[in-house]
């Protein structure tokens, strides 16, 4: 839980999962930026939402935001919004934040703003703050889907589950046609054991995904994952089969895919797909567990010298870690 | 078909029969009675937490099961926590504890007349013979402070930390945090040495803040740095040097909680596993020439099968799938999963078995703390044991209480009434009795026959609560057999040394003799099987850490069988 901030498709979350997986790739910012990292995290590991997913997290809640903002047009402090939220889409986090806090000093119940800064704060770890302007958002607009949404992702990112749930629920409520409600009701679902209403929001978020037309893998990888612990590596392959079909420029699904191939004793296909997943860059899985992948699939492909230069290029990274 | 035909044909049916039922021995319920109170068992583990969430107050709760008096009752040692920030035991509450087995089922607190009730805040206990004179002694770790009791044997205790030089304070790095440590003799000169796994850098006085000012909670391991474990080496004077550096189990920083040694390539000489906390597990291969290589990641233990590091807590390393190839069993935090490694015998490779054995799904929601591997219902396959608790205060994040009842695991994988097949488990907990079922905040774990009925028992500390004492009561009717060693060449305690008992059906368990189980803790050094059926052991079978082979033939069982090695002490 409680993990990195990552900034992808020019618009920066916090995505899940990380303190175990510190980033390792050039490129990606400091772990726990803006804050200690609260003990251990409960999310499953199997959470992570690419940065695809989360750019079009966005987009889309630019779209709506877009259609919801007409509403907002005449409010006094919209201008200074709009420009908090151009400046956030390039990245300008501080000075997105003078903005939108400028446009809630004019408007303290201009919604759009007060979710943009929840985001902002959930961004450098404050989430309480993040909480309490969802709150605020909540108390004048109560049918906000997204300030909802938001609302269970920050009590999700903060391992609250129960209080999770019941946002998420809310968000679904009213927007049931949104995946990603649905994926992380699933994901909260099996943090907690729930293995049976997981599968069944999982396969749900995958159907609201299909039906959307532009489908995203995050919820292919996520059932698939679960599958894989459970030991339905038929299922699972189905899955990971069609997140390739779907993105095969995604490290995430490549490795998921050797990881799969491996497990049934493919170890040569295992290597292909672990060196493909080393040349990729979109995803979430870091180097070190591909290399642990590689080290595996190449010992088991008799490749001994081929598997001790990835233990080694993982003990770079721990050196590099330590200094 | 004439008929004398039909008996004639039944007969070696049922001796057919007969053969397959002595091969699959009675499958009871495993099923344990909590009795602290009865047994007089009164000692409450103080962490000394006050709301301020420090790190230390997480890791308390050391236990080890020793029999300090040499009466043949396995008696009871307890670290105990210290005030925050000051670190003292500033009164009685806070005193480590020494408790004597009476051998009539009560305990009483020898602590006082020992001279146990030590100083800081203690963590971890490892007992053993370090001095070969046949009393074991004990060493406490702790966050302040380390400490070595030589045990006088008439009751007394002396502290020898001073000059045995393990006070754990490091030239460079100050005293580091110990939470861990074991004993095993790395270079079988007969002498037990000494592993303290240590944690993380931590200071009372810069302790970080972690979480939402509304919601102050345990900081992330990763907001510490992580410490090298240490290894002395005992100079057979009372007097221990630290080879840390020399041997090379210096140069890996790690956040250490529990260790287990087995000579896992069967080279002769004893290996190190070190569950790691959220970063990657150690396995360190004894070359016998007084180094080690860091080869976790080359032998497939380092992380979880996704390639993350777990929280990994306990540890235990030994056969659970009776192929002489000692295993690894590892605890670890909610949603990580708990890992079991199998053995390949080949390559130095392990295997990953959590998925397949049944013991990742069983184990997804809980987070384990101590732990072991014994066959607690003497079938002749080891089970497994896991003391639970999530973090205190993490309710509001569950939604639920984050103290847990125990977990017990079945081996069924000889098992033909599960059709499970292969190597697996089976979670029994629900059926193990009413006792097995109280929820409390589960830390450390310590493994003994304590009544000395040939049925492992399990004593269990809890964070600010009392300790349980489970009372192994399985009804299997199956036979047993400990094996207590007497060194010579080798180490007084013959820790390290492989034990293989054939059975009469020409079947083949194994063990080995450590005192390094689980998280934090130690336990009884007798190695233990479970005959199943059998009332003997065709053969047992000592290899000693000296390299001696010993064979004794047609051992009787349910009793502790002593061996002694055969060539006098040098």
């Amino acid at each position: 839980m409680w993990g990195r901030l990552v900034t992808c498709g020019g618009l920066a979350i916090r995505l899940l999962d990380p303190a175990a997986n510190p980033p390792t790739r050039t490129g990606s910012p400091p772990h726990r930026a803006g804050g200690l990292p609260i003990r251990r995290r409960l999310t499953i590991c199997s959470t992570k939402v690419s940065c695809l997913a989360a750019a079009l997290l966005l987009c889309a809640a630019v779209a709506l935001a877009q259609a919801a903002d007409a509403a907002y047009s005449k409010s006094p402090g919209f201008a200074a919004y709009q420009q908090g939220a151009s400046l956030f889409g390039r990245s300008k986090f501080p000075e997105s934040l003078a903005e939108v806090d400028r446009a809630l000093t004019l408007d303290p119940k201009l919604v759009p703003a007060l979710t943009l800064k929840a985001k902002l704060a959930m961004a450098i770890n404050r989430y309480d703050v993040a909480r309490e302007c969802l709150e605020r958002a909540l108390a004048v607009e109560p049918s906000s889907w997204y300030a909802e949404f938001l609302y269970g992702f920050q009590y999700y990112q903060q391992n609250e589950m129960p209080r999770a749930l019941a946002a998420l629920q809310k968000a679904r409520l009213l927007n049931p046609r949104d995946p990603r409600t649905a994926l992380y009701l699933g994901l909260a679902e099996e943090t907690l054991g729930r293995t049976a209403e997981a599968v069944a929001f999982y396969q749900d978020a995958i159907r609201l995904e299909e039906a959307s037309g532009k489908p995203h893998v995050d919820p292919f990888l996520s059932y698939s994952r679960l599958l894989f612990i459970l030991g339905d590596l038929d299922g699972c392959g189905r899955l990971i089969e069609r997140a390739l079909q779907l993105d095969p420029a995604s490290r995430d699904v490549h490795f998921e895919s050797g990881r799969l191939l491996l497990k049934r004793g493919l170890a040569a296909d295992a290597v292909t797909e672990g060196e493909a997943a080393l040349r990729l860059h979109t995803g979430d899985v870091t180097d070190r567990q591909v290399h642990f992948l590689l080290i595996q699939a190449y010992q088991a492909s008799g490749r001994e010298r081929e598997a001790a230069g990835h233990a080694e290029a993982i003990r770079a990274i721990e050196r590099q870690e330590q200094k | 078909m004439s008929a004398y035909s039909r008996p004639r044909a039944l007969a070696p049916r049922l001796f057919k029969m007969a053969a397959l039922v002595s091969l699959f021995p009675l499958h009871a319920q495993i099923q344990f009675e909590e009795i602290h109170r009865k047994a007089g068992l009164a000692f409450q583990l103080q962490n000394g937490a006050t709301g301020q969430f420090h790190q230390i107050e997480l890791m308390a709760g050391g236990v080890a099961a020793l029999d300090f008096d040499g009466d043949g009752c396995t008696d009871l040692f307890f670290a105990n926590g210290a005030g925050i920030p000051d670190l003292r035991k500033s009164g009685p509450k806070y005193h480590n504890r020494l408790y004597r087995n009476n051998c009539d089922g009560t305990f009483t607190d020898v602590t006082a007349k020992a001279g146990l009730a030590g100083e800081g805040y203690s963590i971890a206990v490892a007992t053993a013979d370090f001095d070969n004179d046949g009393w074991p002694d004990i060493f406490v770790g702790g966050v302040n402070g380390n400490i070595l009791y030589r045990n006088r044997g008439d009751g007394t205790f002396e502290n020898v930390t001073v000059k045995a030089g393990l006070s754990g304070t490091d030239p460079k790095l100050g005293k580091m945090w110990a939470v861990s440590a074991g004993w095993f003799d790395y270079d079988n000169d007969g002498w037990l040495d000494l592993f303290v796994v240590n944690y993380v850098a931590w200071d009372p006085a810069t302790e970080p803040q972690c979480g939402a000012p509304d919601a102050r909670f345990y900081c992330h391991p990763n907001a510490y740095r992580g410490l090298p474990n240490q290894l002395f080496h005992n100079n057979r004077d009372g007097t221990f040097t630290d080879v840390s550096r020399a041997s090379g189990i210096a140069q890996h920083i790690g956040k250490g909680m529990g260790v287990a040694f087995a000579d896992f390539d069967g080279d002769g000489f004893i290996d190190v596993f070190v569950a790691n906390d959220s970063v990657r597990n150690f396995l360190f291969r004894n070359r016998g020439d007084g180094t080690f290589q860091e080869m976790g990641l080359e032998a497939g233990i380092a992380f979880r099968q996704d390639g993350a590091a777990i929280a990994g807590m306990g540890a235990d390393f030994r056969d659970f799938d009776n192929d002489g190839l000692p295993d690894l069993v590892v605890s670890g935090m909610i949603n990580d999963g708990f890992q079991l490694f199998r053995n390949l015998g080949k390559r130095r490779l392990f295997e990953d078995v959590g998925q397949a054995s049944g013991l990742l799904a069983g184990t997804r929601q809980m987070t384990g703390w101590s732990l072991g591997m014994y066959d607690f219902d003497n079938d002749g396959w080891k089970d497994l044991f896991f003391a639970l608790s999530h973090f205190p205060a993490l309710d509001r994040y569950l939604g639920r209480p984050s103290a847990l009842p125990n977990q017990v695991f079945r081996n069924v994988s000889g098992n033909p009434s599960t059709n499970a097949g292969g190597r697996r488990f089976q979670d029994v907990s629900a059926t193990a009795g009413p006792g097995f079922q109280h929820a409390a905040l589960h830390h450390g774990a310590a493994f003994a026959d304590f009544d000395n009925d040939g049925r492992i028992d399990v004593v269990v500390t809890t964070l600010e609560g009392p300790v349980e004492l489970l009372h192994n009561i399985s009804k299997s009717g199956n036979h047993w057999l400990a094996v207590k060693l007497r060194g010579h060449r080798s180490n007084r305690q013959g820790l390290g040394a492989v034990v293989r008992v054939q059975l009469p059906d020409g079947r083949v368990l194994y063990g080995h003799a450590t005192t390094s189980v689980g998280y934090a803790s130690s336990s009884e050094p007798l190695v233990r099987f479970g005959l199943g059926t059998y009332g003997e052991a065709k053969t047992v079978e000592v290899r000693w850490p000296s390299g001696e082979t010993q064979v004794v033939s047609g051992v009787k069982g349910d009793r502790v069988v002593e061996i002694e090695e055969a060539e006098a002490h040098k």
